[in-house]
């Protein structure tokens, strides 16, 4: 059973998601960097972005980030239910992200620049390209 | 219809569906689990479940009355399974830096039989006993079903799987284990069933095709059934049923796939079914499994380990203190050591009690379980008589009901309760224990009417007598002898007095006893009573006269059947025959050892003519031998002595008879004596009455007189020698026998 990870198949899904996952925590940081957010506000935006996430993965996500102190959150009383669990960033989350920010930055450079031929950079794809 | 439940969650009250409540628990219970090893656990619960309260709010606000299913099943669609997020969560992890993720990431590229495994320990968490197979099974990867199958399956071929076991729990270390590891466990599978969908859960736990299993399971009752209908059709068998339920092969599986379906649990939610047909084998199951032992097993190994330090600490102090003060330091270390091997030793100790108790305990039940077998086997066993008991349809109806339930349900609720523990089910169905019990009262009261309705057909009884000619023996002796029946003696399996053997159409009973008295004339008579019980007066009256007993003569030799047989149709109601022989006074009489062994009982009564069924049958039936000669007295039947028969073999018929005469003459005399003798004591004692009571004294002796003549037999006699009327009758023997001699 275990025998296929001597030969690692590479199926197309699983380089997506990984692809995809890889950038999900500096996705929720940048959106939380904007200010004070409710984690299924923080899952809809991500939605209409067209990057999913489940719920279910996003709380223990908050939760390691917020005890690696990059996060912190308030009690918001809510009528529709218990207390809401507001996520805010802390100045070490700050300091994180920027990082977080320039490595991605290198990266989108140094990706763009191997995937496009010299010829072809008139695409706008790269969101992050200034 | 369903039950609407108010739950407290997160401070709110919710009216819920109770089923949405299981589904909604179970998935808190896989999310608890599949976190179990992360930091902030109850956090993240918490905040999920909080997320879950903000929905069924929203949800309850839209005016619906409660949450159902679909409400928490949409919600648990939106929020993730934790099946759904095992590979995201993985990855995620592996985003937040640090080099313990990038060992996590490696073992992506790592196959599972390379990654370490934790350490063989035994399981806390899941025992029966020891946790010795639960933890065989977290080690291995396997249900731990089957290793205590195994296990038991080892004891009880071998009995070494017992001492393996003893050896494991003293050597193994305990620690609970997360049940997690199991990748597949065994259940029924409710989707794919034919009867109650054990053949498909094992085919999907085996990964075989489903038809293996439900070939094996039904191939052998196919093939029972199919021999039980040729046997029928063509040697007119006539128990149908048992041929395919009890058919030995068929039978016991008949019985496992009953125990299976009991013992195994359904796989009802969606990640029981995703246990049962085991997790998707991919990488990240794999590794995930492997991360979570890994984790697990080093914060648990810690705190076992800070435990035992600290309890084993406390001892060394203790040891330390008494043993040696100023090697404290040193005294704390040894004390360390020696108790932890004392206490190891202690622990043995208690569990070889523990395992003897058990042991105990475990033969008490396989000796209910035997004996609960054996009633069944012989219930089994007497069933062939059911033609010759049973009357009607009710009766067999009852009859077959109480076989299985009565006695059938025990047993099977029996090996299910010893298998339900050897597998360790968790949560047990109260409901088998319900069925189990209503079963059985009911297999109670069929056991109870039936007996009521078949004591009631033993309620009347009658007698007949019948009266059988025969010819008086030349010499004046009649020897009774019993041949060897025609009848061939089988089914030793069972036995029942008398009851003699038996065939599908009759049933030869040898309730037959055989009775000596004295001939009111001076012929010998045969006759026989004939007894039946009924369920009235002229079923009795029936059954009587379907008793056909023979008695055949040979000259000399009275030939008595050693039994009479009913046919089909005649129903058993404890038929019995009762042979008197009238032996007049002066003939002489054998009884066979053949008599002896082959009637059911023979009793000697002294008593003259007829007699009544609830005569007294208290006789010296100890003092009598066979193949003696016995002559019958006015006083009873005499032990003709050895030289008597000696010279009677000498001697010819009318020898002996005068011989019989004179012996009557002298006892007759014998008789007067004792008469004369006893007029006397009489006096005595009314002289002794007569005297004045003198209370300072007590001077009266009984006087005890013995007869002169002590033959045995004449004992038989006691307490009516001064029956004068038996001596008036008596004589008249004599002087009728002198004219037969000269006719």
């Amino acid at each position: 059973m275990s025998g296929s990870a001597k030969t690692p198949v590479m199926d197309i899904q699983n380089t997506q998601s990984q692809m995809r996952k890889g950038v999900l925590e500096f996705c929720i940081l940048s959106i939380i960097r904007q200010g004070e957010v409710y984690p299924s506000d923080l899952v809809e935006r991500m939605k209409s972005a067209n990057l999913h996430i489940l719920e279910g993965t996003l709380y223990p996500l908050l939760t390691r980030l917020k005890n690696a102190g990059l996060l912190t959150y308030r009690w918001v009383e809510s009528n529709s239910g218990p207390p809401r669990k507001y996520f805010v960033m802390t100045d070490k989350g700050l300091e994180f992200y920027s990082e977080l920010e320039r490595t991605w930055q290198e990266l989108a450079d140094a990706v763009h620049a191997l995937t496009r031929p010299a010829s072809d950079n008139t695409s706008d794809e790269n969101p992050t390209q200034p | 219809m369903k039950k609407v439940i108010n739950i407290n969650f997160q401070g709110r009250v919710i009216p819920i569906e109770e089923s949405a409540y299981d589904i909604l628990k179970q998935y808190v219970e896989s999310l608890r689990r599949f976190f179990a090893n992360e930091e902030g656990r109850d956090e993240i619960i918490n905040d999920i479940e909080g997320r879950i309260a903000e929905l069924f709010g929203e949800s309850l606000k839209k005016g619906s009355t409660c949450i159902t299913d679909d409400d928490v099943n949409h919600i648990i669609a939106s929020m993730g399974r934790p099946e759904d997020f095992e590979d995201e969560e993985g990855k995620v992890q592996s985003q937040l830096g640090g080099e313990e993720k990038q060992s996590r990431t490696s073992y992506q590229y790592e196959p599972a039989n390379d990654a370490p495994r934790g350490r063989l320990y035994r399981d806390d968490n899941d025992k029966i006993l020891g946790g010795v197979c639960g933890g065989l099974a977290s080690y291995l990867r396997i249900d731990p079903t089957i290793v205590r199958l195994v296990f038991a399956l080892i004891s009880f071929a071998a009995g070494g799987g017992i001492l393996l076991y003893i050896l494991l729990w003293i050597i193994l270390p305990s620690k609970p284990l997360s049940n997690t590891s199991t990748t597949k466990r065994l259940y029924r599978n409710p989707d794919e069933k034919v009867v109650a969908g054990v053949a498909s859960g094992i085919a999907s736990y085996f990964d075989i095709a489903i038809w293996v299993p439900r070939l094996i399971f039904a191939l052998p009752l196919v093939t029972g059934i199919l021999t039980s209908i040729v046997r029928k059709t063509f040697w007119f068998d006539d128990d149908f049923f048992p041929g395919f339920v009890f058919g030995s092969f068929g039978g016991t599986l008949f019985v496992v796939y009953v125990v299976l379906w009991a013992v195994i649990p359904e796989a009802k939610s969606a990640s029981e079914k995703l246990e049962m047909r085991g997790e998707k084998v991919d990488l990240n199951t794999i590794k995930n499994t492997i991360q979570e032992d890994l984790e697990g097993f080093k914060s648990r190994a810690e705190k076992w380990g800070g435990e035992f330090k600290d309890k084993a600490q406390q001892f060394g102090h203790e040891f330390g203190q008494t043993v040696n003060q100023k090697t404290q330091q040193f005294g704390k270390e040894a004390g360390y050591v020696a108790h932890s091997g004392g206490n190891r030793l202690l622990r043995a100790i208690g569990i070889m009690f523990k395992a003897f108790f058990l042991f105990i305990a475990g033969v008490i039940a396989f000796a209910l379980l035997v004996a609960l077998l054996a009633l069944m086997a012989a219930g089994i066993g007497v069933f062939p008589l059911k033609n010759f008991f049973l009357e009607g349809f009710w009766q067999n109806f009852l009859a077959w009901s109480t076989l299985l339930l009565f006695l059938g349900v025990p047993v099977i609720a029996f090996i299910t309760w010893v298998i339900r523990r050897i597998m360790g089910v968790r949560s047990g169905n109260k409901y088998i224990g319900f069925t189990f019990a209503g079963l059985w009262v009911m297999g109670l009261i069929s056991a109870g009417i039936l007996a009521a309705s078949i004591a009631q057909n033993f309620d009347a009884r009658a007698r007949d007598k019948q009266d059988y000619s025969i010819v008086q023996p030349s010499h004046g002796k009649l020897i009774v002898k019993v041949p060897e029946s025609k009848v061939k003696v089988y089914g030793r399996f069972f036995k029942m007095d008398g009851i003699l053997s038996m065939t599908d159409d009759s049933l030869f009973l040898n309730n037959v006893r055989l009775h000596l008295v004295k001939s009111t004339d001076s012929t010998f008579h045969v006759n026989a009573y004939k007894y039946s019980h009924g369920s009235d007066e002229s079923n009795a009256v029936n059954n009587v006269k379907e008793i056909n007993y023979g008695i055949n003569q040979d000259d000399s030799v009275l030939l008595l059947d050693r039994g009479f047989s009913l046919q089909r149709g005649t129903k058993f109601r404890n038929q019995s025959v009762t042979v008197t022989i009238q032996v007049p006074v002066g003939k002489r009489i054998v009884i066979t050892g053949s008599v002896n062994r082959r009637l059911n009982y023979f009793h000697i009564n002294s008593r003259n003519g007829d007699w009544d069924f609830d005569d007294d049958w208290n006789n010296n039936w100890e003092n009598w031998s066979s193949d003696v000669e016995y002559v019958m007295t006015a006083g009873g039947l005499e032990r003709v002595k050895k030289e008597q028969v000696s010279e009677d073999e000498n001697n010819d018929g009318n020898n002996s008879e005068k011989d019989a005469i004179e012996k009557y003459k002298k006892s007759k005399e014998d008789l007067k004596k004792e008469y004369d003798k006893k007029q006397k004591e009489a006096e005595d004692l009314k002289k002794e009455l007569e005297k004045p009571l003198d209370t300072t004294r007590y001077h009266y002796q009984k006087s005890v007189s013995y007869i002169e003549n002590t033959d045995p037999a004449k004992f038989q006699a006691n307490g009516r020698k001064n029956n004068n009327e038996e001596l008036d009758l008596s004589s008249e023997g004599p002087a009728a026998l002198m004219i037969m001699q000269m006719i």
